[in-house]
């Protein structure tokens, strides 16, 4: 037993050396902020090594969720780049836990040059970590962009006045999806308002049809349906409060907008039931109506929704077939409101390494023959306005492309704006029938306390 | 070699002699693994406790925040623990996961040992029941998915539930369902390692007791309750406690199965802790978890710590 007694004291010991050692460690920074520093030395001294690869030497890569046709698109816009500049563009795909790859990376002091940044919360939070460089630090004036985008595009990127994150594609939110074959054959036509919407949801039941398709195990479909529904209720000004740290989800307004959604979303109308919608994907679901054996008639979705049920996922037969087995009809307007008011989604691109390579491919980024070349692979709409729309191969995102450019007022996807809170699950919550008034109370809680702490 | 013999010989006088010199030999042989402990053990064990008081802002310390984490962890977040009847939360899964998974697998497990020894394909029984337990916990994710899977067309459950007219339910598409249908798949996985456990214990009971039992005239219920849960209670008590272990650490169902959904509702503490700290980025709050998990683990440490000192563990 006398030799335990060697043991306490060294215990102790080292107890006490590790704390020191983590003391220190927050005392000057981290070890993160070290590598940071490593990385940005790297570019002023010149080739000193960090990140993927040596700086400057030719070659960058870039590191985003997408793959299959969207992937093909992106690699498209790399290998103009590449023949352009000479610089080597490789892409690395992380289809799953894309967050969590992006964070290891950068706390490992190995960041990708350049890396598409899951929503904007997450911008936010990287860019105040420092991770993120800035289009004025790589040492491109953002006045001389400007002209390139469409107003208000570029703000979605900016973070305490800086500007981070570049959009580079988008898609309208405001599409319901569609075949027009079918609707032929039911009889039924495309909704201009809500109640055109309800009835034509009656109709396709007295059918013998089931009339919506809903993938609620995803939350974030739910968010997009309840976006676009309270940018058309309760218009642009209540539309940014809401998702600004201002915002009030106790209002009435909210109330209001998740009431009228679940007139739609209910058990009578949605494939499956409430229990079956919530365990679907939103793959599945869009391939529930245009798969070869259709179970379902509408499907509310962005624009992308059209590349998937063409592609290898859902039905490649359809392609060339838009128009008649498959398009869509912009989401109606509700009580007469909302006319010319879309939602859109996208994604930022931002650096991660200061270097000659990196802002090259920045500034190819937003020219009109990058948006050209990536708006011809027919998954996006560039956010490029001389991009010409006659360049989008097929005419279900031509039409979406016009949505977009001849719309009112665009806002972009506001659950994507929320620092880290699930609005889809309180949604997903809601369209299980639960009471969403101490829902949003806890819902308004939360996200006071996620505003405060960004 | 000489000097080292001596040193440890002349080792032997100083224990017998407590209080009395330091014993260098001791240290110098202890320090490897010491050594090995201080990096991998306490000093990422102190680097959390430090970390969950901060704000932790990609895993930088950022900003003290006192107490503040774990104020909200308790009060003000409801993916964590809601109290209300039903409670809910990462906490209350893992308190469901703690009864009933732990509970079951012991049970069935059990079940299965004592009436495999009364069969003499008692071997094939046991080699079936064992199967799962060769399967990665993430592969039995996926393949219970499948199982689970709301279209009656690839979900087997509903497959079959549809000869009897009823479904097709989603039973990972309901807060109502998920965690059972996910504790199920846990005690499926767990039965295998209990029986074959139990099934050694039980073979370690003398037959003369069940013998003397029986001539006694004990009904064989009695002999189960009286005789043979009391004479396995150590190997019961051991196999709980690494099912309870296998509960406070269970993140790879979840995760594989539903990513803590529908909403946050099957969530785990060690899923939060990842979900918190990785994609949200919020290393703070996500040590907080991590300390939460810790503070649990260290009762069950203490009782197989003193287990191990007992004697018990060799009778």
């Amino acid at each position: 037993m006398t030799k335990f007694r060697l043991i306490a004291p060294l215990m102790v010991l080292m107890l006490v050396l590790a704390a020191c050692g983590a003391g220190n460690g927050g005392a000057d920074g981290s070890p993160d902020a070290g590598a940071t520093d490593g990385g940005t030395d790297a570019t002023d001294g010149g080739g000193d090594g960090g990140g993927t690869g040596a700086e400057d030497d030719g070659s960058i890569t870039i590191t985003s969720l997408w793959g299959g046709t969207e992937q093909e698109a992106f690699e498209a816009v790399l290998a103009a780049f590449t023949e352009s500049t000479g610089i080597e563009a490789t892409y690395e795909a992380n289809r799953t836990d894309y967050a969590t790859v992006l964070r290891t990376r950068i706390q490992g002091g190995n960041p990708p040059d350049v890396a598409i940044i899951p929503g904007i919360g997450t911008l936010r939070s990287l860019a105040r970590e420092g991770a993120l460089i800035s289009l004025s630090e790589l040492g491109i004036d953002q006045g001389s962009i400007e002209g390139n985008y469409a107003p208000g595009i570029l703000d979605v990127g900016v973070v305490d006045g800086e500007l981070y994150g570049l959009m580079v594609k988008l898609n309208s939110k405001a599409t319901i999806w569609y075949s027009p074959e079918r609707f032929d054959e039911m009889g039924v036509e495309p909704a201009e308002d809500w109640d055109g919407l309800l009835q034509l949801t009656e109709d396709i039941k007295a059918a013998d049809a089931t009339p919506w398709s809903l993938g609620a195990a995803d939350g974030w479909t739910l968010t997009d349906w309840f976006e676009i529904m309270y940018l058309k209720m309760h218009g642009t000004e209540a539309y940014d409060t809401l998702f600004s740290p201002e915002g009030d989800w106790t209002d009435a307004t909210v109330q209001e907008t998740i009431d009228k959604m679940l007139e739609i979303l209910n058990e009578d109308n949605v494939d499956g039931g409430v229990d079956g919608a919530s365990a679907t994907a939103f793959v599945d679901a869009i391939a529930k109506v245009f798969s070869t054996s259709p179970s379902a008639e509408l499907y509310y979705g962005g624009g992308f929704v059209g590349g998937i049920a063409t592609g290898t996922d859902v039905n490649p037969e359809l392609q060339g077939q838009e128009g008649t087995a498959i398009d869509w009809f912009p989401f109606p307007t509700i009580d007469g409101n909302g006319e010319g008011l879309v939602t859109y989604g996208g994604d930022v691109m931002a650096a991660l390494v200061n270097d000659s390579d990196v802002k090259a491919f920045m500034e190819y980024l937003t020219t009109a023959e990058a948006g050209q070349v990536w708006a011809e692979g027919g998954t996006i709409i560039s956010p490029i306005v001389d991009v010409d729309t006659s360049v989008y191969p097929t005419t279900l995102i031509q039409a979406e492309a016009d949505q977009v450019t001849s719309a009112e007022a665009v806002r972009f996807d506001g659950s994507d704006l929320l620092p880290g809170v699930d609005l889809g699950a309180l949604l997903q919550a809601a369209f299980r029938g639960e009471d969403t008034g101490p829902l949003l109370e806890e819902f308004q809680a939360a996200v006071t306390t996620a505003w405060s702490e960004e | 070699m000489a000097v080292a013999t001596r040193a440890e010989v002349s080792a032997p006088p100083a224990e017998r002699n407590p209080g009395g010199g330091f014993n260098f030999v001791a240290l110098a042989f202890m320090a490897p693994a010491a050594l090995l402990l201080l990096t991998f053990l306490v000093f990422p064990a102190v680097y959390t406790l430090a970390l969950s008081f901060n704000r932790g802002r990609g895993g930088q310390f950022s900003e003290w925040v006192g107490l503040t984490n774990f104020i909200n962890l308790f009060t003000n977040d409801p993916n964590f623990l809601r109290l209300g009847f039903p409670p809910a939360g990462a906490l209350w899964n893992n308190v469901l996961w703690l009864v009933f998974y732990v509970f079951l697998s012991v049970a069935v497990g059990l079940l299965i040992a004592v009436m495999a020894t009364r069969v003499r394909y008692e071997a094939i029984i046991k080699a079936i029941v064992f199967l799962p337990m060769a399967i990665a916990a993430t592969a039995i994710g996926v393949i219970w998915s499948f199982v689970y899977f709301p279209n009656a067309n690839t979900g087997l459950l509903n497959g079959f539930l549809g000869v009897f007219d009823v479904g097709p339910a989603a039973f990972l598409g309901s807060t109502d369902t998920v965690n059972w249908a996910i504790i199920a798949v846990g005690v499926w996985g767990s039965v295998g390692f209990c029986t074959v456990i139990l099934s050694a214990a039980l073979k370690g009971i003398s037959t003369e007791v069940l013998e003397a039992a029986r001539v006694d005239g004990a009904s064989e219920r009695a002999i189960f309750f009286r005789i043979i849960i009391p004479m396995i209670s150590l190997p019961i008590a051991v196999v709980s406690v690494t099912l309870v272990v296998n509960v406070i650490k269970l993140f790879d169902l979840p995760y594989v199965m539903t990513r803590g959904g529908p909403g946050a509702s099957s969530r785990t503490i060690a899923f939060s802790m990842y979900q918190e700290a990785f994609p949200q980025g919020r290393f703070g709050y996500g040590a907080a978890i991590a300390i939460v998990m810790l503070l649990l683990l260290i009762p069950v440490l203490i009782y197989n710590v003193g287990r191990f000192r007992s004697d018990r563990v060799t009778a």
